[in-house]
């Protein structure tokens, strides 16, 4: 029997006019097929929460999440510093480099360790109110938002500090940001979900992204790779940094890329999907 | 359509997984083996709740659900507020729920009790707007003042009580479902959290209530469902006048 079968529930009638005006549409009432869309789409809730969580990791702390802002800059700064002399290249064009990179790496490595835990984490509010599992994923997601643009600001005005100006392309961020925070969501719906059910594909998550920052060209440039390109042109990685990092630094903008990221988005939200559909209702059982 | 539960042939079973199972070790080897190892890789022990359960309930009933310890009591109401969905069988609810299955769920300590307010209010699925008007009221209520200024961590645990009474007694709902009576805080604040309870069980139509003590079940309820080992031993309508003359006995 087909999974929404076997859990109808039909707002009351008179109360469908009532609770449209108290409560948002289909929060209680959702069943896998509609968990994704009825969760993004309820944007104050975890606007609020992840809000919430920064505050909450900061509340006694006087730099806050400024904490992340110095630690970007200590960080970029002393690896520019070493890696612009061990490969070679000229430090103005490449502590930018670096620094975007390091950052929106840092966002989706967080984000993709995060998103494993986001099921388990949440467990203890999934086994007591029902409201769909997408809100706890967009929850982590934006709470990394906003550590990522407590640090991008910085490597921005290092590079304007190096005699860099911004372009029109700039604007492109905006396009690129969003696109980044969609391929996480679904990205921590997907490893949510299956690492409440095994346990063992969280360390499998965290290992690939230790080794994925080796292979994608963070520190190193793509061109440096010469007849061994493929490796960046296959790697998803290379392509999302690229659509936050060529905005920036004004560096021509390529069409692969954005297509790379948004077939993502595509793929990314079709297996989400299909784990929500079959699995949304067993997810409390495996917490 | 009025507000009713339906219930038919429903099951939930808890799978057990002990470490050995739920890993991904052994549905690779489900994978590559087969065989043996196969059918105990994807066996494992499950403790079942709640077994075929049938029953309806209407409007107006006050249904009080009796058992001992782990006879699917609590199972059932999670089941009612949505959290764990039938693995066999079927049900049909039609109307808002809401439930007070633990009051302090959700409680930050750091949080301050006004934020704690908001957030519950957010998790729940309403309106910002909605929370906002609700607000002043619960804090009225909850008669805790300026704390509410200050993080929950600082309360006693009488004033988290009263807080977290106040926020999950603010609802609106037509099914109501409750494990235990809830009663908090000294004298005077527990008179006024009875008939604030009193009001929210009168205002629902239907109440779901599961409870160890008799004479409250005879007190509050119309009707009594006795589970035992996840089955429903019997159900049965109670006499008000019977009731009225056991409460007052």
């Amino acid at each position: 029997m087909a999974e929404t079968d076997k859990f109808a529930v039909q707002p009351h009638a008179d109360a469908t006019s009532q609770q449209q005006a108290h409560s948002l549409e289909h929060w209680r009432s959702h069943t896998g097929r509609n968990d994704i869309i009825t969760g993004l789409r309820a944007m104050h809730v975890w606007l609020a929460l992840g809000w919430h969580d920064i505050r909450q990791r900061y509340r006694r702390s006087v730099l806050g999440p400024f904490w992340f802002t110095l630690t970007t800059l200590v960080m970029v700064g002393v690896l520019g510093f070493m890696y612009s002399e061990l490969l070679g290249q000229e430090i103005s064009d490449y502590l930018p480099y670096l620094g975007i990179g390091m950052v929106v790496w840092q966002f989706i490595s967080t984000a993709a360790n995060e998103g494993c835990n986001a099921m388990i984490g949440a467990g203890s509010t999934i086994k007591q109110i029902r409201m769909p599992l997408t809100t706890h994923v967009c929850r982590m997601v934006w709470r990394n938002l906003v550590i990522l643009l407590h640090s991008l600001p910085v490597v921005v005005l290092l590079m304007v500090f190096f005699g860099h100006s911004l372009t029109l392309e700039f604007l492109l961020l905006v396009p690129g940001l969003l696109i980044l925070m969609l391929n996480a969501v679904w990205s921590g719906i997907v490893f949510g979900i299956l690492c409440a059910r095994y346990r063992d594909v969280m360390p499998i998550i965290g290992n690939l992204f230790q080794v994925g920052f080796f292979l994608t060209p963070v520190m190193w440039r793509a061109s440096d790779l010469k007849e061994r390109a493929w490796i960046a042109d296959i790697n998803p990685f290379n392509h999302l940094i690229e659509i936050i990092r060529a905005p920036i630094l004004g560096t021509p903008i390529m069409l692969e890329p954005w297509l790379w990221s948004l077939a993502l988005i595509f793929l990314g939200f079709a297996a989400a999907h299909y784990l929500m559909v079959r699995f949304r209702e067993r997810v409390a059982y495996w917490l | 359509m009025t507000v009713h539960i339906q219930a038919e042939k429903l099951c939930v079973e808890f799978p057990i997984y002990e470490n050995s199972h739920r890993s991904l070790k052994n549905t690779v080897m489900h994978l590559s083996t087969g065989g043996r190892i196969g059918m105990n890789a994807n066996q494992h022990p499950v403790v079942r709740a709640l077994n075929e359960i049938d029953f309806e309930i209407r409007e107006g009933d006050r249904v009080g659900l009796v058992g001992h310890n782990g006879s699917g009591k609590t199972t059932l109401l999670r089941v009612l507020s949505g959290v764990y969905a039938p693995v066999r069988g079927r049900l049909s609810m039609s109307g808002r729920v809401a439930s007070l299955l633990d009051v302090s769920m959700g409680m930050d300590p750091d949080a301050t009790g006004f934020e704690n307010i908001y957030l519950r209010g957010i998790m729940d699925g309403l309106l910002p707007a909605i929370i906002r008007a609700k607000t002043d009221e619960i804090a009225d209520f909850t008669g805790l003042g300026d704390y509410l200024n200050l993080p929950v961590r600082t309360y006693s645990s009488g004033m988290l009580l009263r807080l977290a009474f106040a926020i999950s007694t603010s609802v609106e709902a037509d099914i109501l479902v409750m494990d235990e009576w809830l009663s908090v805080g000294d004298a005077e604040f527990s008179e006024k959290a009875q008939s604030r309870l009193d009001v929210l069980v009168s205002k629902a139509a239907i109440l779901v209530i599961a409870s160890h003590d008799p004479k409250l079940i005879a007190k509050v309820c119309n009707r009594r469902i006795h589970l035992e080992h996840g089955v429903i031993l019997s159900d049965e309508k109670l006499d008000p006048v019977a009731s009225d003359a056991a409460a007052t006995a």
